[in-house]
């Protein structure tokens, strides 16, 4: 082995986990939620990990909760609440907001399987 | 083949250095894999509603300019033609009422021209010039109505005004209505025309590949890095996704339905799609999805649809030229053109009965 | 009418290597893979072995002649396979060419081993992505198969630097098939 041969296999090992961090990152390969605020990602979360998040906007906080690989608004300070009647949303390219508040949040991930979602 | 046990000379850090350079090569093969071309989503609350910008592969630098372009425009376009907040628009519906014309910019001009074009092209079933009726119902406002419905008699008095958006006349400069009672409601056409404004101002960008989608409803250019994009198409009333398209090029896809916007009252559901004709909300289907170039056609076409119901609408079809339609009845049976019917795939379980209309 | 070729020496040496690689090419083409599209690359010990002793110029030569007939033979020309084996080997032929300009005593077989299959693997991932299966998804093969790539990369190396090691002792340049497969 030469000394180009020991840099260039060290290297080669030493890359690895860097291209599993980038590729393989984020926990669970499947699908996250961006969350907003005013058009502003404020948060990122993995739909694997079942949690809830309080959000502030302008109005007062929004609350948020992913469960089972689903994510929704539980409540938000608006008149209507359009945002919790939307429900779970699941699939990549969904998304749901209050706008009286700014909050919105979209499913985005590598194996989207819609783009985006027409209604 | 072992490393060299001789002292560190000039020709070592020379030789040190080439296998850097070596691996450099080599780094730069995977640096290359790295640098993928990415999906990239904005989001902006404007127009009333929320805008999701979907773009492949574009450069920071132009999505920015793309992102503060929309929202400035489609901050201009929801001043412009709010339809009950004071605007450009509100200030031609006085003059109407007062029989008085009023002075349009060269927009305007081609936006009520082409929505009176529209109009007669859908038989009237699109009719932007029945704003008192819409506002009658109490769709008027950002909240849903309460009810109760209004008095019969009212809806039936209003309806025997007979306003058309042929009653409208255009000068060089001005509009004027021969009919006191058009009062003009674009909202079954401005969300299409300001996602068509939205596509510009991207493409001014340089941007070849984005979706512009607000509020559900939008116009798609380009691909998904060599695949078509694929829209889900959300299930009308139920949770989940009913269908889904892909879409290269150039389309819009857009949606109206009943259960958009609605009150509930009494055990009756009124929808904010207000069949002219009538007076009272359209009943014959739940949604209509269209597929077509322009996004403000398709607007306009996927309301006039909605309102033919299922037993008209081929013909109103055929009338505006919209080759890609879905219905979607009350008794949740899917009506489609041919064309519609060989692009859709149906997710999950497919739906009861498909009736294929002949190709308009 | 009889055709009369003029064939050199060098020629001769090509077509030896070649039939070489090309043996080896389709014998790993009937071994199973456990994941698809994954293989050790052993064709590729015969490139770097003619590189290391005849210089890249043949080098080229082998291993082109390897994926086109190879391919012809297996059945495979100018398939998707062919396109992926042909991208791989142009890829890692200018990676070791870059590598094999090095003055002084540069890299040995293991690092051109490992260079050559981690070359070829991204060249390789890279097109299916953007001729084959443009779905992002695929990136997450993306640290498993350069696993494999290093991994290949030094086993090839290892037994590149063993054939050397033998070949040093024996008069390769006049039959450099029979040396190689002592």
């Amino acid at each position: 082995m030469t000394r180009a041969d020991w840099v260039i296999v060290i290297s080669a090992v030493a890359l690895l986990p860097f291209l599993y961090a980038l590729y393989w990152g984020n926990a669970a390969p499947g699908d996250r939620v961006l969350v907003l605020v005013n058009g502003k990602e404020v948060l990122a979360a993995s739909l694997a990990t079942d949690q809830e998040f309080a959000v502030d906007g302008p109005l007062g906080t929004s609350h948020i909760k992913v469960h089972g690989g689903q994510v929704r608004f539980t409540d938000s300070p608006c008149a209507n609440k359009l945002c919790v009647h939307t429900g779970w949303l699941h699939h990549g390219g969904e998304f749901a907001a209050c706008l009286p508040n700014r909050v919105s949040l979209v499913v985005s991930g590598l194996n989207n399987r819609y783009d985006t979602i027409n209604f | 083949m072992t490393t060299g046990t001789s002292p560190m000379t000039a020709n070592r850090v020379t030789q040190v250095f080439r296998c850097a350079v070596s691996l450099l090569a080599a780094a730069l093969i995977v640096t290359a894999c790295s640098h993928r071309p990415h999906e990239h989503h904005e989001q902006l609350v404007v127009f009333g509603t929320l805008v999701d910008i979907t773009i492949f592969d574009a450069d920071d630098e132009s999505i920015a300019r793309a992102s503060a372009g929309i929202t400035a425009d489609l901050n201009r376009l929801h001043r412009t033609w709010h339809a009950w907040e004071t605007s450009t628009l509100t200030a031609i519906n006085d003059r109407f009422a007062h029989g008085e014309g009023a002075i349009v910019d060269a927009e305007g001009m081609r936006i009520l021209r082409r929505a009176q074009e529209l109009s007669i092209a859908s038989g009237g079933l699109f009719n932007p010039a029945v704003g008192k009726l819409i506002e009658l119902w109490g769709f008027h406002q950002d909240d849903a109505p309460k009810g109760p419905p209004p008095p019969a008699e009212v809806v039936a008095e209003l309806v025997a005004k007979n306003p058309q958006m042929s009653d409208l006349t255009f000068s060089d400069t001005a509009v004027t209505s021969s009919n006191p009672d058009v009062q003009l409601d674009l909202g079954a056409f401005a969300k299409g025309y300001a996602v068509d404004r939205a596509i510009g101002i991207v493409r001014a960008a340089g941007i070849e590949n984005a979706i512009v989608n607000a509020g559900g409803d939008l116009r798609a250019i380009g691909h998904h890095g060599g695949r078509p994009w694929r829209i889900g198409i959300r299930n009308p009333g139920g949770p989940g996704i009913l269908a889904s398209v892909e879409v290269t090029g150039d389309e819009s896809v857009f949606t109206s339905g009943t259960y958009e916007r609605y009150f509930d009252y009494e055990g009756t559901r009124y929808s904010h799609i207000i069949d002219p004709r009538s007076g009272y909300p359209a009943d014959g289907a739940t949604s209509v999805t269209v597929i077509h170039t322009n996004g403000a056609t398709a607007d306009a076409a996927a309301t006039a649809l909605l309102v033919a119901g299922p037993e008209h609408w081929a013909n109103v079809a055929r009338q505006m030229g919209i080759e890609n339609v879905m219905l979607v009845d009350k008794g949740n049976n899917i009506h489609m053109t041919l064309k519609m019917a060989q692009r859709v795939q149906f997710e999950g379980e497919a739906p009861s009965v498909v009736i294929v209309a002949d190709p308009p | 009418m009889q055709l009369t070729l003029q064939t050199t020496r060098e020629d001769h040496r090509i077509a030896w290597l070649a039939a070489l690689a090309i043996t080896i090419h389709i014998a790993e083409s009937a071994l199973p893979s456990p994941i698809p599209g994954i293989k050790p690359g052993l064709a590729n010990i015969v490139t770097i072995i003619v590189l290391m002793q005849f210089g890249w110029t043949t080098a080229v030569w082998v291993a082109l002649l390897r994926v086109v007939v190879g391919s012809l033979l297996v059945g495979t020309f100018l398939s998707p396979t062919f396109m992926l084996s042909l991208g791989g080997a142009v890829a890692s032929l200018a990676v070791l060419g870059v590598a094999s300009r090095l003055p002084g005593r540069g890299v040995g077989p293991v690092g051109y081993c490992v260079l050559a299959a981690m070359t070829h693997i991204a060249a390789q991932f890279w097109i299916a992505y953007w001729l084959f299966i443009p779905h992002d998804a695929l990136f997450h093969l993306l640290p498993v198969l350069m696993t494999a790539a290093v991994i290949a990369g030094l086993v090839t190396g290892v037994i590149a630097h063993a054939v050397l090691d033998r070949l040093s002792d024996t008069d390769y340049g006049r039959h450099p098939a029979a040396a190689a497969a002592d």
